[in-house]
């Protein structure tokens, strides 16, 4: 057809451009960790394994990844039963005040992440639970709901509500229908949040930042605590462990529900 | 002789104990209360935010005592007079105002193409690149890619070093206004081609088909059918990108290095650097106010588009 021709450049231009914006930080920063020398340089000097094997001795930086995931462990376990009823309570009844239901639960997401974190800061400092660390797990889940909430939501919209009642009317008691039709039914879209709310809170920097001290740091503000200072290559081959995780869940979320998934219309 | 009750697995003995609790704790006669219950998690959740907005309210009217370095017992509207009437916070608020509309407008026009590549595609080892490319940065978090970008920027950096091996002299392509938006488009795309995504699904191939049978080439097909029928995912898109790039922390504070302060940061300041409460709180509701009433405005006009969710139907 006419002008097929003009049309793919046009779009391939800007998805090259694309390209290249998202993935250059990520390539660079696993270049930078296998340098050998001891500062970032371009072109490179020389290839080796030394950083990996000096993050591997660095207490600090092992310690905060692991209290990362401490805290994305805290966010997962509680997001995924309570997303999970809120996601099939608002797809599957018609319930009263919807609207209103709708906007309260989308308030992790039109407050300003820094709002929502010196909200927490100031309630959690007034209950005594700063410099602990599951408040941060807790605050991560509280922040990121709407996407365990939408995953759910997601696929119990393809749910049948005929196969409930089909199951009802051979006999199940209502907790037999929900275990055995409802949850398996959504369960892609439970794997989905879980990975996601997993994978944010492993991230999540601000409410991090806002709610952690000195001692129990988590990776992402040790790293960028260290930013401010001077740029070495250990920064990087840390960094290469939240792309090795990264790579992980989309491999994880690919196999199990696919990616497509997110493509989809409603 | 009947055979014993053996036959009867555990497992079913297990879940009619359960159904009988839950019977007892929860007669069928309440069944209207269900999705409520199933909601009160959430909303209890949610609720320590609405707590923490309280506080922030409170702290809000009370001003910073300079003798003895703690907030007032009194009340009074002296924080919210110099939020609207002292010029860093109008220079601070300006700034992350026009750079969250020029990052939402060069945002959307980066993901638009990048999700219609995506979503048109018939290859699916193309589909599945773009979208591990999205992916990938979406999973690894602010911090590490404005790292990656201090690497790619910086004033040793690999631009620079590239441009002195062709003999221009370093330029400083760091801690400054672009900076800080170019970070803020790269932090945006995923988000952005992922609320596009599904609207463009929505809209049926035969329709561009259609458009291009009567005689539409393709730039007029795209404007006259693709671009209105992908409204409700322009809308999701640039309302998120629209509030995350206004209220971001992390770019602005690596790659402005303190010279191109966004409003999280000026309120991140007031906290923990002039340690007065108060006039952080202020800033931080208003804030909220200004993204909330931009959400507002956009769900009251044009609905939530793909934002919404619970029944679709």
């Amino acid at each position: 057809m006419k002008g097929d021709r003009s049309k793919a450049v046009t779009l391939w231009t800007f998805v090259v451009v694309a390209l290249v914006m998202l993935s250059a930080p990520t390539l660079v920063v696993l270049g930078a960790s296998f340098t050998a020398g001891n500062m970032i340089t371009f072109p490179p000097e020389g290839l080796s394994l030394k950083w990996y094997a000096a993050i591997a001795g660095a207490t600090d930086l092992r310690d905060a990844f692991l209290r990362s995931v401490i805290v994305a462990t805290i966010c997962t376990a509680i997001s995924i039963p309570t997303g999970t009823l809120a996601g099939i309570a608002l797809a599957k009844y018609r319930v009263r005040f919807a609207a209103g239901v709708q906007v309260y639960l989308l308030l992790p997401f039109t407050i300003p992440l820094i709002g929502s974190g010196i909200g927490l800061m100031l309630i959690f400092g007034k209950w005594g639970l700063l410099g602990q660390l599951w408040p941060v797990g807790v605050a991560c889940a509280v922040i990121n709901l709407p996407f365990m909430i939408w995953a759910v939501t997601a696929s119990a919209a393809s749910l049948d509500p005929d196969l409930e009642l089909a199951a009802a009317n051979c006999g199940a008691p209502p907790l037999s229908t929900f275990l055995a039709v409802t949850i398996p039914a959504v369960t892609p879209g439970i794997i989905t949040g879980a990975l996601l709310m997993f994978i944010l809170a492993l991230n999540e920097f601000l409410v991090s930042l806002l709610l952690v001290d000195a001692r129990i740091v988590t990776l992402p503000v040790q790293i960028y605590n260290s930013i401010r200072s001077i740029i070495t290559p250990d920064l990087a081959a840390i960094s290469v462990v939240f792309i090795a995780v990264a790579a992980i869940a989309i491999a994880l979320l690919d196999w199990l529900v696919g990616l497509d998934i997110f493509l989809k219309s409603k | 002789m009947r055979p014993s009750r053996t036959s009867y697995p555990l497992s079913w003995r297990l879940m009619d104990a359960l159904e009988a609790i839950a019977a007892a704790v929860w007669p069928r006669s309440f069944s209207a209360a269900v999705p409520w219950l199933m909601l009160l998690p959430a909303v209890v959740l949610v609720g320590l935010l609405v707590l923490g907005l309280w506080d922030m309210a409170d702290g809000s009217f009370r001003t910073l005592d300079t003798a003895t370095f703690l907030p007032s017992d009194d009340y009074s509207l002296t924080n919210y007079h110099r939020a609207f009437t002292e010029k860093l916070f109008f220079t601070v608020a300006s700034r992350s105002l026009i750079g969250s509309l020029i990052v939402t407008a060069v945002t959307l026009i980066f993901a638009f193409p990048y999700s219609y590549v995506m979503v048109r595609t018939r290859s699916t080892v193309l589909r599945k690149f773009l979208l591990i490319a999205l992916f990938l940065p979406f999973f690894i978090g602010q911090v590490v890619r404005a790292y990656g970008w201090l690497i790619i920027l910086g004033s040793q950096g690999m631009v620079n070093e590239a441009l002195g091996l062709v003999g221009v002299s370093p330029i400083r392509l760091l801690y400054n206004y672009p900076a800080v938006l170019f970070g803020l488009v790269q932090y945006m795309l995923p988000f952005a081609v992922l609320m596009l995504a599904p609207a463009l699904t929505a809209i049926p191939e035969e329709m561009e088909s259609a458009a291009g049978s009567l005689g539409a080439n393709w730039v007029r097909t795209f404007i006259h059918v693709v671009l209105p029928l992908a409204k409700p995912g322009f809308i999701g898109a640039g309302l998120v990108v629209m509030t995350l790039s206004l209220t971001d922390f992390a770019i602005p504070a690596i790659l402005g290095g303190g010279s191109q302060d966004f409003i999280a940061n000026a309120i991140y300041d007031q906290f923990f650097r002039t340690s007065d409460q108060g006039m952080g709180a202020t800033l931080a509701l208003l804030l909220v106010a200004v993204g909330s009433i931009m959400v507002g405005v956009v769900f009251a006009l044009f609905g939530a588009g793909t934002l919404a969710i619970g029944r679709s139907k």
